[in-house]
C-alpha cells in the first residue's frame, strides 16, 4: 500500500468580512496517497477554492485558518512561518490556477518565469541544467522549446494552459492542485489539456488533487473523489463506488443533471434554489431546504458528521441512515 | 408614448447614480478631507464680501488692498549696550527684547530719556483680537487678504481649469474619433505646445499684456488646454470609441456628430472631470509663482502676500513674523492639496479598479 | 519600429520649423526691444539708438528678419548674444548647461528613486497607519508652494541652523586663486558622474545572466564597492586631487537645492507609483508568484514593480522634459547661475539670439524625450507594439 502524501483532518476556515464571519470551510478532512488523484467537486462558491489556498495558505489576508492539521509527507504546515511555507510551495504543493490566461507576468517571458521558480527551490543549479529541465517539461506537455522566449501574449490560450502545466511540475512537487484548469478553454482544447494532464499524473506518478464544478470531468480524471456541499464534505470515497452508488441526495443531483453521451435519453434535472448563506452558522443538514427526496427516514436535525456505507466510502449522517 | 416615462426613468437612474457614486466618494477618507478644506476655503472667499456688507467689518479698515490700521503698544525704552554679553542680553540679537525700544532709534522723538514709557505704532502688527493673523507692514489685515485671496484662488483656479478640460476634451475626442490627418494636427500642436517652456512663455505674454486675474484664467486655461491633456484625453477616447455601444449606434443609423455628443463624449467625461480638479491644483500654483516673482496685475493674492514678506526681507526673520509667512503659504498648499485630495476621491468612484473589495 | 522613428522625426522637424517662427516673432511682439534702454540715456547723442539698432539688423522688417534668422540657425549660425556682445549663445549655453544638468540630474534620479522606492511600499503596506501617514505627507509636498517652500528651507538650514549656504554655486573667495574655471571643475564632476552610472549599469547588464541569486546579489554589492574604491583613488591622484577642493565646495552648495526640489519632486512619482501598484497587486500572476515561493519582496520588485513602472517611466520622462522650465524658478530662488537663469534674463532682457537658441534648445530637448518616451514605453510592456499612426 502506498504512503499518505496529504492528510487533511478538521480543516476550517474563515473569512472575516464587515458583515461577520462566512465560514468557507468546515471540518474538511480526506487524504490524497502517492500517484492518487484526488477529485473536489462543487457547485460554485461552495469551498473548493477555498480548501485549495488553504493547503498552500495563499488565501486572501482576511482568511483564517480557526483549526485543523494540514500535513504533507508527515509534515505539519498549519502554523508555519511564512519562510518555510516558502519552501513548501511549489517544491511540495504545486497549484495551476483557474483561468490560467492571467497566470503570466505579461511583461516577463515565459521561460524566466518558470526559471524564476526552479532558481527559487534549486539556487544551485546552473543556467544550462534550468534550460534543460524546462525544455524537458515542454516536451512533456507536447510545447515547442523555443516558447521559453516568447512573451505570454504571444500565445494562445491552449498553449499558455500547457506551459501552465509545465510550471507547475517544474520543481517535481510531491502533489499538484489543479483548480479547474479548463474553465476558459474551448471544448477541444479542454479536452486535450485534460488528457496531457491524466498522461503527465501516471508518467510521473503524481498525486493530484482535481477541482471541478463539472463531475464528468472528476469520473475521467480521478481514483477517489470528494463532494463539497456549502463548505463541507458530504460525500467522499471511490469515484466508481461514487458513481455507480450515490448515497447524499446532492450527488444524486449532481449526477442527475448532468447528460451522459452513453445510454438512453433522459431528461434532465436541475437543481432549484441557491447554495445557502455561509454567513449564517447552519444547523443540521445544510442542504435540506434544496433537497428534492426528502423523506421521512431523513434526519435533516443531526449534525454534519460522516459515516462509512460502503468500503472507503463515507456520507454525511443526515442521508446516510435513509436507505 | 412612453418618452415621458422613459426621461423619468432615466432621471431616476441618473439621480441613482449619483447617489452611488456619492456613497463611494464618502468611503474615501483623504478625499473627504480633501473636500472639508475646499469647502473651509470657499467659505472664506464668500465671509468677507458678506462681511462689508452687513457692515460688520469697515471697509477702510479691513480692506485687503488699501486698508489700514493702526495698533498702539507702549514699549520701554532702554538703552543697548556696546559689548555682549550683559546680564540681561546675550547677543546684539536679544537688544531691545519684546515690549522694549532702543532710545538710538527714538532720536526723532525728543525728550525720551531711558526708562520711559513710548506709545508707539506697530506695523507688521501680532495676530490681535481685532486682527485675528495680525496686520502687515502697511496696517492691512492678514485675514481679509487671505479671504480675498481664496477668492482669486477659486475664480482663477475654476475658470482656467474648466476652459483648459473644455478645449481639451472636446479636441482629444475630435483627434480619437476622426483620427487621420485631424488626429496627427492636433497631436503636433499639443506638442508644439508642450516644446515651450512655460515659466518663459507666460513672462512673455505678461510682457506685452497686462495681466489680470480673468486674463490669466485664460491663459492658463488655453495652454493647458492645448498641451498635454489632450494626448491623454484621446487615449481614453479612443478606448470608448471601440466599445460595442459605440458600434451599435453606428448600424442604428447615427450621424457622426449625434455618436461624437452622445455616446463618446459623456464616456469620457469622467476622467475629464478628474483632470479638471487636478488642473485646478496647477492653476492655483502658476499663479501664485507669477504674482510671486511679481509679474502680475492683481492687487492682492497669495502669491503676492507671500511676494511681499519676502521683498519687505520679513521670511528671513524667521518665526517672529509668522503671521505675514505662514497663513499665505499654507493657504496655497492647503487650498491645492484639498483639490488635489477630491481628486483623489473621484478617482477612486471611477476607477473601480482600485476600490477596497 | 525603424520606420515609426523615421515618420516621427520627420513630423518633429516640420514641428520645430513651427516652433522657430512662432518663438521668434513672440520675442518681437514685446513691446520695446534689447536697446530701448539707450533712449532714456541723455549722455548718449541722438542718433546711437539708431546707429545700434542698424549694427545689430533690427531696424530690417520682421519678415525680413524672421526669413534670415530660419536660414542662418539651419545654417548652424546662431548670431551674437546682445548683452554679452562677443560671445555667442553656444557659448553661453556650453557654460551655464552642465551646472544645471549636474544639479537637476542628480535630483532626478535621487527623486525618481525614492519616489519609486515609497510608492512601492505604500502598495504594499497598504492599510497600514504608515502607509496613511506617508501619503499625507507626500500628497502634502507634492502640493506645497514650491519657492514658499524653499525660501523656508532656505531659511531654516542656511539661516537658523547655518549648516548650508545661502544661494549661489560656490565661494567666491574660495575660488580667487583657483587654477582654473568652475566649468572646468563642472565639466569633470558630470564626466565622473556619468562614467560611475555607466559602470553600474553595466555591471547590472553583466549580473542580469547570472543564475544563482545570491552570486549575483553578492557581484552587483561588489560592483558597488569596487566604484567606491575606484571614487576614492580618482579623486585622490593627479588632476582630480587639484579639483578636489573645489569640486566638494560646489557639491557643499548643492546640498540644499539637491535636498529641497527633491522632496518636493519625489511625491509626485510615489503617489503615481501607488496607484499603479495597487491595479498590479490584484492581478493573478502575483498570486502565481506567491504560490511558488518566491519571497515577498522579490514579487514586489520584481512581479508587481517591474509591471507598475511602465506609466512612471512615461511621467518620470515627461518630467525630465521640464527640467530647463523647472529650473527657472529653482535657479531663481537659489540664485544658482544655470540654464533657467539665461533662460529667464535673455527673455525679460529681450536678448533675442540667446533667448531663441535657450528656447530651441528647450524644444529639441522636449522632442526628443517625448520620443523617447512612446519607444521606451514599447521596450518595456512587450504587448505594446508602436502602430503607425498620424
Amino acid at each position: 500500500m502506498s504512503k499518505d502524501v496529504l492528510v487533511v483532518k478538521d480543516l476550517n476556515m474563515h473569512y472575516e468580512t464587515l458583515s461577520g464571519d462566512v465560514s468557507a470551510v468546515k471540518n474538511v478532512s480526506f487524504t490524497v496517497k502517492e500517484g492518487e488523484s484526488f477529485g473536489l467537486v462543487g457547485e460554485s462558491g461552495c469551498g473548493k477554492t477555498s480548501v485549495a489556498m488553504s493547503l498552500l495558505q495563499l488565501q486572501a489576508d482576511n482568511a483564517k485558518i480557526s483549526s485543523g492539521s494540514i500535513k504533507l509527507d508527515g509534515l505539519e504546515m498549519v502554523g508555519m512561518s511564512e519562510s518555510e511555507l516558502r519552501e513548501v510551495r511549489w517544491d511540495g504543493i504545486s497549484i495551476v490556477f483557474q483561468g490560467a490566461m492571467n497566470a503570466w507576468n505579461p511583461v516577463i517571458k515565459v521561460g524566466e518565469q518558470i526559471r524564476e521558480a526552479i532558481r527559487e527551490h534549486y539556487p544551485d543549479n546552473t543556467k544550462v541544467e534550468n534550460t534543460e529541465k524546462i525544455a524537458s517539461l515542454f516536451k512533456m506537455v507536447g510545447l515547442d522549446s523555443s516558447i521559453m522566449d516568447r512573451f505570454p501574449h504571444e500565445l494562445s490560450g491552449g498553449m499558455k494552459q500547457r506551459a501552465v502545466i509545465a510550471l507547475a511540475l517544474s520543481c517535481d512537487p510531491k502533489l499538484v492542485i489543479a483548480d479547474e484548469p479548463t474553465t476558459a478553454l474551448d471544448v477541444v482544447i479542454q479536452d486535450q489539456i485534460l488528457k496531457e494532464i491524466k498522461k503527465v499524473q501516471e508518467l510521473l506518478g503524481l498525486s493530484l488533487i482535481y477541482i471541478s464544478h463539472d463531475i464528468a470531468v472528476i469520473a475521467e480524471m480521478t481514483d477517489k473523489m470528494a463532494v463539497m456541499y456549502a463548505g463541507s464534505i458530504v460525500e467522499k470515497g471511490p469515484t466508481s463506488e461514487i458513481f455507480a452508488n450515490p448515497q447524499h441526495s446532492y450527488t444524486q443531483s449532481l449526477l442527475a443533471s448532468t447528460p451522459s453521451v452513453v445510454g438512453d435519453k433522459v431528461k434532465l434535472n436541475s437543481l432549484e434554489g441557491e447554495p445557502p448563506s455561509l454567513i449564517n452558522q447552519i444547523d443540521g443538514c445544510s442542504f435540506a431546504p434544496r433537497c428534492p427526496n426528502r423523506t421521512t427516514t431523513c434526519h435533516p436535525e443531526l449534525d454534519m458528521e460522516l459515516v462509512e456505507v460502503g468500503p472507503e466510502h463515507f456520507v454525511d449522517i443526515c442521508s446516510a441512515n435513509r436507505n | 408614448m412612453d418618452k415621458n416615462l422613459n426621461q423619468d426613468l432615466q432621471k431616476e437612474l441618473r439621480r441613482e447614480a449619483l447617489k452611488r457614486n456619492w456613497r463611494l466618494f464618502k468611503q474615501s477618507k483623504l478625499g473627504m478631507i480633501g473636500l472639508y478644506i475646499v469647502i473651509f476655503f470657499l467659505f472664506l472667499a464668500l465671509l468677507q464680501p458678506f462681511l462689508f456688507i452687513t457692515g460688520i467689518w469697515n471697509k477702510g479698515v479691513y480692506d485687503p488692498v488699501v486698508g489700514y490700521d493702526t495698533i498702539k503698544d507702549t514699549l520701554l525704552v532702554v538703552e543697548c549696550p556696546k559689548e555682549y554679553p550683559t546680564e540681561k542680553y546675550e547677543s546684539y540679537t536679544d537688544c531691545p527684547a519684546k515690549g522694549e525700544v532702543n532710545v538710538k532709534k527714538l532720536y526723532m522723538a525728543p525728550g525720551v530719556e531711558v526708562g520711559d514709557m513710548y506709545e508707539t505704532f506697530i506695523q507688521p502688527a501680532p495676530p490681535s483680537r481685532t486682527h485675528l493673523l495680525g496686520t502687515d507692514s502697511l496696517g492691512r489685515d492678514i485675514f481679509s487678504q487671505i479671504m480675498e485671496g481664496s477668492q482669486v484662488a477659486f475664480i482663477l483656479g475654476l475658470l482656467s481649469a474648466t476652459l483648459g478640460v473644455g478645449i481639451s476634451t472636446i479636441l482629444g475626442t475630435i483627434a480619437a474619433f476622426f483620427g487621420g490627418r485631424i488626429d496627427a494636427y492636433l497631436m503636433r500642436q499639443s506638442d508644439l505646445i508642450l516644446m515651450l517652456p512655460s515659466l518663459p512663455l507666460l513672462f512673455i505674454i505678461s510682457a506685452f499684456a497686462e495681466l489680470k486675474v480673468w486674463h490669466l484664467a485664460v491663459v492658463l486655461g488655453v495652454i493647458g488646454g492645448l498641451g498635454g491633456s489632450v494626448i491623454t484625453i484621446k487615449s481614453q477616447a479612443l478606448q470608448v470609441k471601440v466599445k460595442p455601444f459605440v458600434d451599435s449606434a453606428r448600424i442604428t443609423g447615427g450621424s457622426n456628430m449625434k455618436i461624437l455628443f452622445s455616446h463618446v463624449l459623456p464616456n469620457v467625461a469622467p476622467l475629464a472631470l478628474l483632470f479638471m480638479v487636478f488642473s485646478v491644483t496647477g492653476a492655483i500654483a502658476s499663479e501664485s509663482v507669477l504674482s510671486f516673482l511679481g509679474l502680475l496685475n492683481i492687487d492682492m493674492s497669495w502669491g503676492i502676500m507671500i511676494y511681499l514678506s519676502q521683498t519687505d526681507g520679513f521670511i528671513f526673520s524667521g518665526m517672529r513674523y509668522w503671521w505675514l509667512i505662514l497663513p499665505a503659504g499654507l493657504a496655497v498648499t492647503f487650498l491645492a492639496g484639498g483639490f488635489y485630495l477630491v481628486g483623489r476621491g473621484l478617482d477612486d468612484v471611477f476607477n473601480p479598479r482600485l476600490r477596497k473589495r | 519600429m525603424l520606420e515609426y522613428i523615421i515618420r516621427r522625426t520627420f513630423q518633429m522637424t516640420i514641428v520645430f520649423f513651427l516652433f522657430l517662427i512662432f518663438s521668434y516673432l513672440l520675442f518681437n511682439a514685446i513691446p520695446g526691444n534689447a536697446f530701448s534702454s539707450l533712449l532714456l540715456n541723455p549722455n548718449l547723442p541722438p542718433d546711437a539708438y539708431q546707429r545700434v539698432l542698424e549694427i545689430y539688423g533690427l531696424d530690417k522688417p520682421l519678415f525680413e528678419r524672421t526669413q534670415m534668422y530660419i536660414v542662418n540657425f539651419f545654417k548652424g549660425d546662431f548670431g551674437y548674444s546682445y548683452k554679452y556682445f562677443p560671445k555667442t549663445p553656444i557659448e553661453l549655453i556650453a557654460e551655464r548647461l552642465p551646472r544645471t544638468l549636474m544639479l537637476f540630474s542628480i535630483v532626478n534620479i535621487v527623486a525618481f528613486y525614492t519616489g519609486f522606492f515609497i510608492g512601492k511600499v505604500l502598495a504594499w503596506r497598504r492599510g497600514s497607519k504608515a502607509e496613511t501617514w506617508i501619503t499625507v505627507t507626500s500628497v502634502f509636498s507634492y502640493t506645497v508652494f514650491y519657492p514658499w517652500f524653499a525660501l523656508m528651507m532656505l531659511w531654516v538650514f542656511g539661516y537658523k541652523l547655518g549648516w548650508l549656504p545661502i544661494g549661489k554655486f560656490l565661494f567666491p573667495e574660495k575660488w580667487y586663486d583657483a587654477p582654473f574655471d568652475s566649468d572646468v571643475v563642472f565639466t569633470s564632476m558630470i564626466k565622473f558622474t556619468v562614467v560611475v552610472s555607466v559602470i553600474q549599469f553595466i555591471a547590472y547588464l553583466v549580473t542580469r545572466g547570472i543564475e544563482s541569486l545570491s552570486l549575483r546579489r553578492n557581484l552587483r554589492f561588489g560592483s558597488l564597492l569596487a566604484i567606491f574604491i575606484g571614487s576614492y583613488f580618482y579623486w585622490n591622484n593627479g588632476e582630480a586631487l587639484i579639483q578636489k577642493p573645489y569640486a566638494s565646495d560646489i557639491a557643499y552648495h548643492m546640498i540644499l537645492p539637491v535636498m529641497v526640489v527633491t522632496v518636493v519632486a519625489f511625491a509626485g512619482t510615489a503617489l503615481l507609483t501607488r496607484t499603479t501598484m495597487m491595479e498590479v497587486l490584484k492581478e493573478d500572476y502575483i498570486l502565481t508568484a506567491r504560490a511558488k515561493g518566491i519571497s515577498q519582496k522579490r514579487i514586489r520588485d520584481r512581479h508587481a514593480a517591474r509591471t507598475a513602472l511602465l506609466p512612471v517611466v512615461t511621467s518620470f520622462i515627461f518630467t525630465i522634459v521640464t527640467i530647463i522650465d523647472g529650473s527657472v524658478l529653482t535657479e531663481q530662488i537659489f540664485s544658482w547661475p544655470g540654464m533657467g537663469q539665461l533662460l529667464l534674463q535673455s527673455v525679460l532682457e529681450e536678448d533675442i539670439p540667446v533667448a531663441m537658441a535657450t528656447f530651441s534648445f528647450v524644444g529639441v530637448f522636449a522632442l526628443i524625450a517625448h520620443l523617447l518616451a512612446d519607444v521606451s514605453y514599447s521596450y518595456l510592456d512587450p504587448r505594446i507594439r508602436i502602430k503607425s499612426q498620424g
